[in-house]
Formats: structure tokens, C-alpha cells, sequence
């Protein structure tokens, strides 16, 4: 077994076909066990975000006086918080704030993280400006950057994509950068080059469709680092901002409850579990097919 | 080597004081006044405002900057505001709380990884295999608060044989130390763990494929012996550089699980001095980090010189 | 569950785990969470006092130096390593002796005569004299030292020392709260002040001296025993653990790792509520106070009968219930019952009545509300059932959460937006501390921007009386309640109660009237 992080690159096939070919690669790496196993759990969690209206009734924010830390029974099949709030509600809702927040944070990180890269290959005074700001981003650990970053804006949703947009940008950054480079350098490259192809042409026809594969691999791997540091975040208190549901901030209310009312904490613990395992068997999948 | 080491020491300093710039920036720009946290809740402007002076707030930010960088190269990062003790001191404290974590969870991974590597290796049939790709699979990917909040249920709440958060020094007092160590360590532990499982694995399937392997063991030498004595030192080396690499992701993830821990480390320190704008020792802290990052990396790349002449001519 | 039931599951679940004899054999000598060896054991029940021994304390919060002179958080240390001049009874809040013998209020109330107790030594076994209290007055007036009752000792104008145990206090005007001062402040060391100020180190004349501090994890004081009460302290040391977590702590506690826990809410407190191995004690005095500011030159809260609408739709009783497992006092006047200004009727002017509020918002014309409140971060559950009572009567927020440095520099540049909850103390003592040492009850400048010349004279009369007690002062103090309750810019929801969760066999910890815990007279039996 290879180290994921090593691409081989096939043969070099015209474009049209290969195309074809790398769409095939895909779906083949996907249609394995491990690609289904994964696609299901998302797809679950993701249907279950989304088909919230139609799953219950209550509003996630609607304070009932009448059943506090109710561990399910008679309206609340889940059970209820210690403000009284439906805890099934409050889990469904939160799947949609916590993937609207890393849907729209990793596009982003993959953007600016693509461009730095391109900006990088282009010019070597770029390359080593590029290169020094992402080892500034990445000595922090994510959630301190989170942190500070929190400090600056204050609490709430646009914060939270902006630290995962920023944590983001340097995994896919070097990813690419290195992929060209390598690439740049191969026979097919060079025979394009003498053959008189310009330096664009060489680029968005050659270079970069095979440099492409790392790029789609991790933004899988990437999607599931956010989830993972949306819910860090949400959980010592600087992710959304109350009283909207988040699955991180539900986990850490749970705290104290863990004893009488361990379906509490169980929800979000099963979810975020589901979403990042379901994500990394996708980008596996995705890796073995792009390998194949 | 001299003459690459002269090269690339220059850069590295040159991130350092870059980052110094940033945070220091960075800090000055976030909204709230370290003067007003120290004030308290029911004090009034003229308490801040000679909080500020006192504190030198009042200074123009280049003069600050100055002050502290002149400072901080001679070691001396200041008294944090809040704790009023040495910037110094305070961070050495808390820096060892973490690494005592690190180092415990070290443990565990290389004890963890050693075990499921091997045991990936010698598990012939195909329920045990998938159970234990299946452990490695999940150890590698669930998050450590997710882990930890498991563990807290099971060990702290179901059973109560553990303490469910807190610290004790292990240096202190080893026993107790001991038990508020175990479920932070394991919860840190567990990627690391299987990141390593895998090395140890594939190094054993390859050393085991080796001739000498075959030859050994086609001249009778049992399998576990072969194992032990020949393939397990030849597939540890990949593991140990592995292991390195694996440092700044222990450090990171220790953030997280000093929160559900309540473990007065780094993490725990950043928060409360990031929320109460202990300049200081925010900037003390982030700088650390930094060089942290710059020294791994720096040595990395020695490393790779040290193998590679190219790299230290080129 | 009894304690031993579970320290032979700890054994089974170990072996069951196979956690490996290292793990067995530490745990089966010593335990984190196993049951500490009761003190009780050979007293056969009896609570006579006796010396010896060590307290552990947990606490949930560290000390702060920069703290030191301000009412804060650490509970524990002030008045451990420190004394003060005067303390209150508990019952009467008459002033007894403490470092002061005995003293003189002059007829027109503008000076104090001072007889100090005689042969009080500091720790380091220097002399307590006049020019102790000539220094401590000094350093509570210094601005940086931002201590809350900064305006009451600004009073004192000048010191006239006649012997090392005799002084005098001229005053610019008579003030009420004097003896709030005198509980207040804490007599330092005046050649340590630096050391104590980093933490290093603490030098009082208090019944403990202190003798290290690891920032985030411990304090450890040992048995002063030059201490001036003949016989006191009973224990011979007190070690304090922090223990920043709420379950870790209780843990500790139902461990018996601790004797006694302080900082925990009534909510953290469940698990030990009921059981007979522990005692929760209440104390109603010291915690502040939770409360909703209103900024009143934000429209429509200009309008009083908006901010007294805000008041009528919060379910106090529910945030009792709710957010404190009923410890607490719901009350829209900011006293504590042992206040003199407290009223039952006062107390309950604004019950829940959200068709009252209503029909008041509907008054003033003010609908389609949308406000935003911020709130500290850590009070997450307050504000969000404030915002529900709230979107009930149509008044729709935004919550605004703000880190502890971003809170603090609004609520004192004056830049808090429409509304925001907070908590403010200084309303256990005498009334008129409140009015002049809270800021968000300042009559000059508050973060409300409330200013009125009704309220600036309540204020002035009730904090310039001679007699704390006297008819005059008291009807002062009813206007004082009248004007708050009317304008509601400070709308008070609930007096907090300072809760001491402890093992059974702990006996006589008390607290002054600034909730700093009081040891001299506590033992283990």
C-alpha cells in the first residue's frame, strides 16, 4: 500500500478520452464497498439535514415549560434539552448549519488554495511569498488560529467559514503546487512545450487536467477536517452563534446531563462520527479509483 | 552542510519575525481592551484608563512593538496581565502540562500501533481482519472530542473508575497523576495510533516478502521468531520518521482535547488569554508555535539534505 | 449510589478491561475517584472541634494577582491570608472587630476614631500598626487598583495617625457605607505589595499564610500560628486545587478528593443535591446579580414604558428553575433579603405577565421589534431564555455573544447595543454601594446612558447619611428601589446564591459579606 498522498499518473491519453476516462475512474473508485459505505453515510446524514421539516414538528428553538430533559417519551421522540427545546429538532437542524458552514467554507479554501498554487508555479518570487504564508497558516494548530480569528470578527457563522476557508487553503495550495510542478516536468509536458504549445495552452490542456486527481481527493478529506473543526469550534463556543442549533455547542451542553440523559449527547456524537467516517471512505474510494 | 545551514537559517528567521509582526498586529487589531478585563465587571472608565497607562497600552503600537521584540530577543516576553507572573514561567508551566499529555499519548500510540500492526500482519482470518481495519479505520478519522466524550461516558459516568477531567502533575504525585492522564492520552492517542499501525504493518508485509525472509524461512525458522527478530527491526525505521512527523499533529489535536479535559495546557492557556487579551502571553504563545513549526521543519529539511546531496548543492 | 458500590466496580471493570497489572496495582492503593479516608471515622458522629489536619479545597476558577483589591472570582483567598478592619454579623450587618478594637463615629459623621487590636503581626512577623490602614486606604484609592469601592475610600480625605494603634479618618462627607469599606478592604503587607500583586508572594495577618501558587492547577497556605484569635485556625493547612471544569470538580467532590468545592452553580450541582454524604450550603449574599441592561438612547428603549414591558415578559421563576435548579431569588429589585432596602412586594412588582407587556409595547407604539442582545459567552443559557420570554410578547433578538474582553469594554465605553444580560454585585451591603460602586447603577455615567436628576439625588441623599440605619436613611433606600423599578434600565431577573457544596464532616465555613470564604473557625469531625 501506497502512502495516499503519492499520485502515479497514467498514460497520457487525448483529452476528450481521457476526459471520459477520469469520470470513469471515479465512479468506478466510488461503486466499491468502501465508496457505497461512505456515499450512504453521507447521503443519510445529509437527507436527514435536509428533510428536517418533514422529520418533525417542532421548532428547534421553541422553549417548552412542560419537559425539561425528557429522555424520550410521549412528543419528543429524542427526548428534550434543559431549556425544554426538542433534541431530534435541534440535531436535524443543526446537520444543515453545520454543512451549510463547511459546504461553503472548503469551495472557498479549494479556490484560494488553487490560485495561490497557480500564482506559485507562475513566478518564483510569488512561489516563496506563497510559500512562507502558508507555513504561517499552518504552525497554528486550527483551533487557535480559530480563536484568534474569533477575536478579531466576534462569534457567529461568517467566522466559522472564514477560519475553515483560511485552515483549508494550504492543504489544497501545496497539494496542487506540487502536482504541477511534478507534472510540468514529465515527457508529455516537455514534448507538448518543443511541440510549441504555449505556456497557457501547456497549462489548462496538459498540465492541469492530470494534476486535477490530488485536488478532488482531498476536497473530500478536506470536507471532513471541517466538519471536524466546525464542531471543535461550535464546542468551546465560538462556532454559530445560539440560539441556532450546532452539533458541537449541543455536544458540550450535554456535559452535564451525560448520566440521566445520555441520548443528549448520543445524537450529535453519532452524526459528526457518520459524517467523517462516510467523508474518508469517499475520499478513499475516490484515491483508489484515481490510482487505478 | 555549513553552507546550507547558513542558507536556510536566514528564511527561517525571516518567518519568525514576520509572524512576530503579524500577531502582534493581528492582536492590536481585535476589538476589547485588555484594561477593561482587569477592571472588572462593576469598575469604572478611569480605573481602564489607568490600567492602560500602566500597562503601557497608551504607547504608540510601534514603540510597543519595539519594546517587545527588543525584549523577546533577550528572552524576556513580559508579565502577563492577568496572572502577573513572567510570560516566561507561565508558558514553560503550561508547556509542560501539554507535553506530559504528548508524551502520554505517544506512549499509547506506539504501544497501539505496535499491537495492531503486528496483529494485521498475524490475524490470518478475514472477521479479524476487517475488525481490525475497521478500528484503524475509525481511530484514524473520529475527532478526539468525540473519542474523549465516549470515553468520559463509559470510564467517568457508567463506571466510575476515572476522573472525568482535571489535573494532576505525574511528577507530583505519579499514582493519581496517572488516572487523570489515561482518557486525555487515549483520546490523543487513538490517530496516531493508527497512522502508525499502518506503517508498522506494510513495513512488516514488505520485510516479510524480503529473500532473506523467505530463506529463513524455508531453513525452519518459526514464523514468530522470523516476526520478532527479523522483519519487526527492519520495518521499525519508516515508523520512527513517521512518528516525528506525527509530533505537530499530537500538538494540534491537543488543543481539542485539553477543552474536553479540562487539562490546563496550552490550549486551555490560549483561550483564556485570547478571550481576556493577555497580549503577552498570546504573543508569547503564537510565536512559540510558530518556531515550534519553524524548528520541525528545519530539521526535516536537514534531514532530507543530509540524504540527498542534490538538495544541499542545488 | 453509595461510594464503596462503586469502588469494587472500579476493581471488576480494570480486570474486565484487562487494563494490566501496572493500572490494578496503582489503582488499588489510590484513586482519583475512589473515597479518601472519611476523617470521621473515630468521632462517633460527635461535631466538637477539632484542631489538625488539612483542607482541600476545589475551586473552578484560579486566583488573579491583578484581582487582588476588587471583589473577584477567587473567593477563597482574601480572606484567608488577609483581614480586614471591621466584619459583619451575618444576621444584624452590625460591624464587629476584626483588626479594629473598637471605634467612634463623630456626631456630624465626617470623621472616624480608630483603636487598633494590639500585638498583630503581619507573616513575615512584622507589626501591624496605623500606617498599615494609612497604606491601604492609599492603594484602594489608586485608580489602576480598580477597586469597586474606590468612590467610598476617595471620602477619606486625610489620616491623622496618633499612635501605631490609634488614627483618625476625617471624611469630605458623611457617607452610609463606610463600614462596606472597612469589610472590604483587606489590609496587605505594604513591603510585599509588588509580590503580591504578581502572585508571588501574599503577606497578610490573616489566620493562613500563603505559601505557593501554581497559576491554573494550586494553592497551598499553612496554619498561621501567631494568628491574633487565640486557637484559631483549627486546620493546619488548606491546599486549593483548581479545577476548571464543573463535572470534574463535582466528580472531585463526590470522591471526597475535596472537601469543599466552591464556584459551582445549582445546576452543576445535582448529583449531590439529595445525597446525605454532602451539605449545599446557601449563602444569599455575594453572587450579584442577573439583570437585562437597557440602553436607553437606543429607540424605543428611550421609552420607559418599552424597558418596563422587557421586564413584565421575563419568567424570572423560570430561570430560577431552569437556569439555577432553583437556587436563587427571582426579583426585579436588585437585594438580597438580609439587604435593608428589600421588600417581598418590591421584589415581586414585575411578575411574569407577558400581557401586561404586551399591552405597554402597544401603549408606547412600539412594534415590529427587532434589538439585538448581547450577552458574555459563558451565559448562554440566560440569554437565550431571555430571548424566548422575549419573542413571546413580539419582541424579536439577535444574540450577540462577546468574549470576556469585548463584553467588559462595552459595558464601559458605554457601547452596548439595545440590550444586553449581565450580572452585577455590590447590592448585599448597605443600598447606596450599590449606586455608587456598580457601574451600570452609576448615577453620573452608566452603560445605559440613563441619567437623571431624580436619581443622581436618591443616590447622593442614601449614600450621604450619617446613620446607616437611622428612618431618614431608610426612606432613602425605598426611593432609591422606587426610581429603579420605575425606569428599569438595570432590569434586574434574579439575586444569585453562593452556593458551598461540601462533605458531611466539614463544619463552620462561613463567608464575609464579599463572599470571601472564611476558615477561621472551620474543622473536619
Amino acid at each position: 500500500m501506497t502512502a495516499p498522498a503519492t499520485f502515479l499518473p497514467g498514460p497520457v491519453p487525448a483529452a476528450a478520452a481521457r476526459k471520459r476516462r477520469v469520470r470513469n475512474r471515479y465512479l468506478r473508485g466510488l461503486a466499491t464497498p468502501r465508496g457505497i459505505i461512505g456515499l450512504a453515510l453521507v447521503g443519510l446524514v445529509l437527507a436527514a439535514g435536509l428533510a428536517a421539516p418533514l422529520l418533525t414538528s417542532y421548532d428547534p428553538n421553541f422553549q417548552t415549560a412542560d419537559a425539561l430533559l425528557s429522555p424520550g417519551s410521549g412528543g419528543h421522540p429524542w427526548g428534550t434539552d434543559e431549556l425544554g427545546r426538542d433534541l431530534l429538532s435541534r440535531l436535524l437542524y443543526g446537520i444543515r448549519a453545520d454543512l451549510l458552514v463547511v459546504l461553503a467554507g472548503v469551495p472557498i479554501a479549494a479556490l484560494a488554495g488553487c490560485s495561490l498554487a497557480l500564482l506559485a508555479t507562475a513566478h518564483r518570487a510569488a512561489d516563496v511569498a506563497v510559500q512562507r504564508l502558508f507555513d504561517l497558516v499552518l504552525s497554528f494548530p486550527g483551533l487557535i488560529l480559530g480563536l484568534t480569528v474569533t477575536a478579531v470578527m466576534g462569534v457567529g457563522r461568517g467566522t466559522v467559514i472564514v477560519v475553515i476557508a483560511l485552515v483549508e487553503t494550504p492543504g489544497f495550495g501545496r497539494l496542487l503546487r506540487g502536482a504541477i510542478l511534478v507534472h510540468r516536468d514529465r515527457e508529455y509536458a516537455v514534448a507538448a512545450r518543443v511541440g510549441g504549445a504555449g505556456p497557457l495552452r501547456l497549462l489548462t490542456r496538459h498540465v492541469l487536467p492530470n494534476a486535477a486527481d490530488p485536488v478532488v481527493v482531498h476536497f473530500a478529506l478536506a470536507m471532513s477536517v471541517a466538519v471536524i473543526l466546525e464542531g471543535a469550534m461550535s464546542f468551546i463556543g465560538i462556532g454559530i452563534r445560539p440560539p441556532e442549533a450546532a452539533l458541537g455547542a449541543t455536544l458540550a451542553a450535554s456535559r452535564p446531563y451525560l448520566e440521566d440523559h445520555p441520548a443528549y449527547a448520543l445524537g450529535p456524537l453519532v452524526v459528526i462520527t457518520a459524517l467523517v467516517v462516510g467523508l474518508n471512505l469517499i475520499a478513499e474510494a475516490l484515491n483508489r479509483g484515481a490510482r487505478r | 552542510m555549513t553552507g546550507y545551514l547558513l542558507r536556510r537559517l536566514p528564511s527561517a528567521f525571516g518567518v519568525l519575525l514576520l509572524a512576530s509582526f503579524v500577531i502582534f498586529l493581528v492582536l492590536r487589531a481585535v476589538p476589547g481592551d485588555p484594561a477593561a478585563t482587569l477592571a472588572g465587571s462593576d469598575s469604572s472608565p478611569d480605573a481602564v484608563a489607568a490600567i492602560r497607562h500602566d500597562l503601557g497600552l497608551d504607547r504608540p503600537l510601534f514603540a510597543q512593538y519595539g519594546t517587545w521584540l527588543a525584549d523577546a530577543v533577550r528572552g524576556d516576553f513580559g508579565r502577563s496581565y492577568l496572572i502577573g507572573g513572567s510570560v516566561s514561567d507561565l508558558l514553560g508551566q503550561r508547556i509542560g502540562n501539554t507535553v506530559e499529555l504528548t508524551l502520554g499519548a505517544l506512549l499509547f500510540a506506539i504501544t497501539l500501533g505496535l499491537v495492531c500492526g503486528v496483529l494485521g500482519v498475524t490475524v490470518k482470518n478475514r472477521i479479524g481482519q476487517t475488525l481490525l481495519s475497521a478500528f484503524n479505520s475509525l481511530s484514524l478519522v473520529v475527532p478526539g472530542y468525540v473519542t474523549g466524550f465516549l470515553l468520559v461516558f463509559a470510564f467517568a459516568v457508567t463506571w466510575r473508575v476515572l476522573p472525568p477531567g482535571g489535573h494532576e502533575s505525574i511528577l507530583a504525585d505519579p499514582q493519581i497523576g496517572f488516572q487523570y492522564l489515561l482518557m486525555p492520552a487515549l483520546a490523543l492517542a487513538l490517530p496516531t495510533a493508527a497512522v502508525l499501525a499502518r506503517y508498522v504493518k506494510d513495513g512488516l508485509e514488505q520485510a516479510l516478502g524480503e529473500d532473506y525472509s523467505r530463506t529463513a524461512k524455508s531453513l525452519g525458522i518459526p514464523p514468530r521468531r522470523l516476526l520478532w527478530r527479523h522483519a519487526l527491526p527492519n520495518a521499525l525505521p519508516p515508523v520512527l520518521t513517521a512518528l516525528g512527523m506525527q509530533v505537530g499533529v499530537l500538538l494540534g489535536g491537543a488543543v481539542v482535547v485539553e477543552a474536553v479535559f479540562a487539562w490546563p495546557g496550552l490550549g486551555t492557556l490560549a483561550e483564556q488569554a485570547v478571550t481576556r487579551r493577555d497580549y503577552p502571553v498570546v504573543q508569547a504563545l503564537l510565536l512559540f508555535l510558530v518556531a515550534v513549526f519553524v524548528a520541525v521543519q528545519l530539521l526535516t529539511d536537514i534531514a532530507y539534505a543530509l540524504l540527498d546531496p542534490r538538495v544541499r548543492l542545488g | 449510589m453509595s461510594v464503596p458500590a462503586f469502588a469494587t466496580s472500579r476493581r471488576t471493570v480494570l480486570r474486565a478491561a484487562g487494563a494490566g497489572a501496572v493500572a490494578l496495582g496503582l489503582t488499588a492503593c489510590k484513586s482519583a475517584v475512589d473515597d479518601r479516608k472519611s476523617q470521621s471515622a473515630g468521632a462517633g458522629g460527635s461535631a466538637a472541634p477539632k484542631r489538625g489536619g488539612t483542607l482541600q479545597i476545589g475551586a473552578l476558577t484560579d486566583f488573579t494577582p491583578a484581582l487582588l483589591f476588587t471583589q473577584s472570582s477567587s473567593f477563597f483567598l482574601p480572606r484567608l491570608v488577609f483581614n480586614t478592619l471591621t466584619a459583619y454579623d451575618p444576621k444584624t450587618l452590625a460591624p464587629q472587630p476584626q483588626l479594629a478594637k473598637s471605634w467612634q463615629v463623630a456626631p456630624d459623621g465626617t470623621s472616624v476614631a480608630l483603636q487598633l487590636r494590639e500585638g498583630v503581626k503581619f507573616h513575615t512577623g512584622r507589626p501591624f500598626t496605623s500606617d498599615d490602614v494609612v497604606f491601604a486606604l492609599a492603594n484602594l484609592k489608586e485608580p489602576k487598583r480598580s477597586a469597586q469601592l474606590r468612590a467610598t475610600a476617595a471620602v477619606v480625605t486625610d489620616v491623622d495617625v496618633k499612635s501605631p494603634t490609634e488614627l483618625t479618618l476625617r471624611l469630605a462627607h458623611p457617607v452610609s457605607n463606610l463600614f462596606d469599606l472597612f469589610e472590604f478592604m483587606i489590609i496587605p503587607d505594604k513591603e510585599t505589595i509588588d509580590d503580591a500583586l504578581t502572585g508571588k508572594k501574599l503577606v497578610g495577618t490573616g489566620p493562613f499564610v500563603f505559601k505557593s501558587w501554581t497559576p491554573g492547577a494550586s494553592l497551598s497556605f499553612a496554619r498561621n500560628p501567631d494568628y491574633f484569635v487565640p486557637d484559631r485556625p483549627y486546620f493546619d493547612g488548606v491546599e486549593v486545587r483548581i479545577i476548571g471544569q464543573s463535572d470534574a470538580l463535582v466528580a472531585a467532590l463526590r470522591s471526597k478528593q475535596v472537601h469543599l468545592a466552591l464556584g459551582l452553580g445549582g445546576r452543576d450541582l445535582q448529583p449531590v443535591k439529595d445525597d446525605k454524604q454532602f451539605a449545599v450550603t446557601q449563602f444569599d449574599t455575594g453572587n450579584g446579580a442577573w439583570y437585562v441592561g437597557a440602553n436607553v438612547s437606543v429607540k424605543p428603549l428611550d421609552d420607559k414604558r418599552v424597558r418596563q414591558a422587557v421586564s413584565y415578559a421575563v419568567n424570572r421563576d423560570r430561570i430560577v428553575q431552569q437556569g439555577l435548579a432553583g437556587f436563587g431569588l427571582a426579583s426585579s429589585a436588585p437585594w438580597p433579603k438580609s439587604s435593608p432596602a428589600y421588600s417581598d412586594a418590591t421584589a415581586k412588582r414585575y411578575a411574569y405577565d407577558p400581557a401586561k407587556a404586551k399591552a405597554l409595547l402597544a401603549e408606547a407604539g412600539a412594534g415590529n421589534l427587532d434589538l439585538p442582545l448581547a450577552y458574555l459567552s459563558s451565559a448562554q443559557q440566560l440569554a437565550q431564555m431571555v430571548q424566548f420570554d422575549l419573542q413571546q410578547v413580539g419582541i424579536k433578538t439577535t444574540l450577540e455573544p462577546l468574549d470576556p474582553a469585548k463584553f467588559q469594554t462595552q459595558l464601559i465605553g458605554q457601547t452596548m447595543p439595545a440590550l444586553w444580560v449581565g450580572a452585577h454585585g455590590f447590592a448585599q451591603l448597605h443600598p447606596s454601594t450599590l449606586a455608587v460602586s456598580a457601574y451600570p447603577f452609576n448615577e453620573a455615567k452608566n452603560t445605559s446612558k440613563f441619567s437623571d436628576p431624580r436619581y443622581t439625588e436618591i443616590v447622593q441623599r442614601a449614600w450621604q447619611q450619617v446613620d446607616a440605619d437611622s428612618p431618614t436613611a431608610r426612606a432613602a433606600y425605598q426611593d432609591l428601589t422606587e426610581v429603579l423599578l420605575d425606569q428599569q434600565f438595570v432590569i434586574d431577573l434574579v439575586v444569585l446564591a453562593q452556593l458551598y457544596a461540601a462533605t458531611g464532616d466539614l463544619h463552620g465555613v462561613t463567608q464575609n459579606q464579599f463572599a470571601s470564604t472564611v476558615l477561621d473557625d472551620a474543622y473536619l469531625a
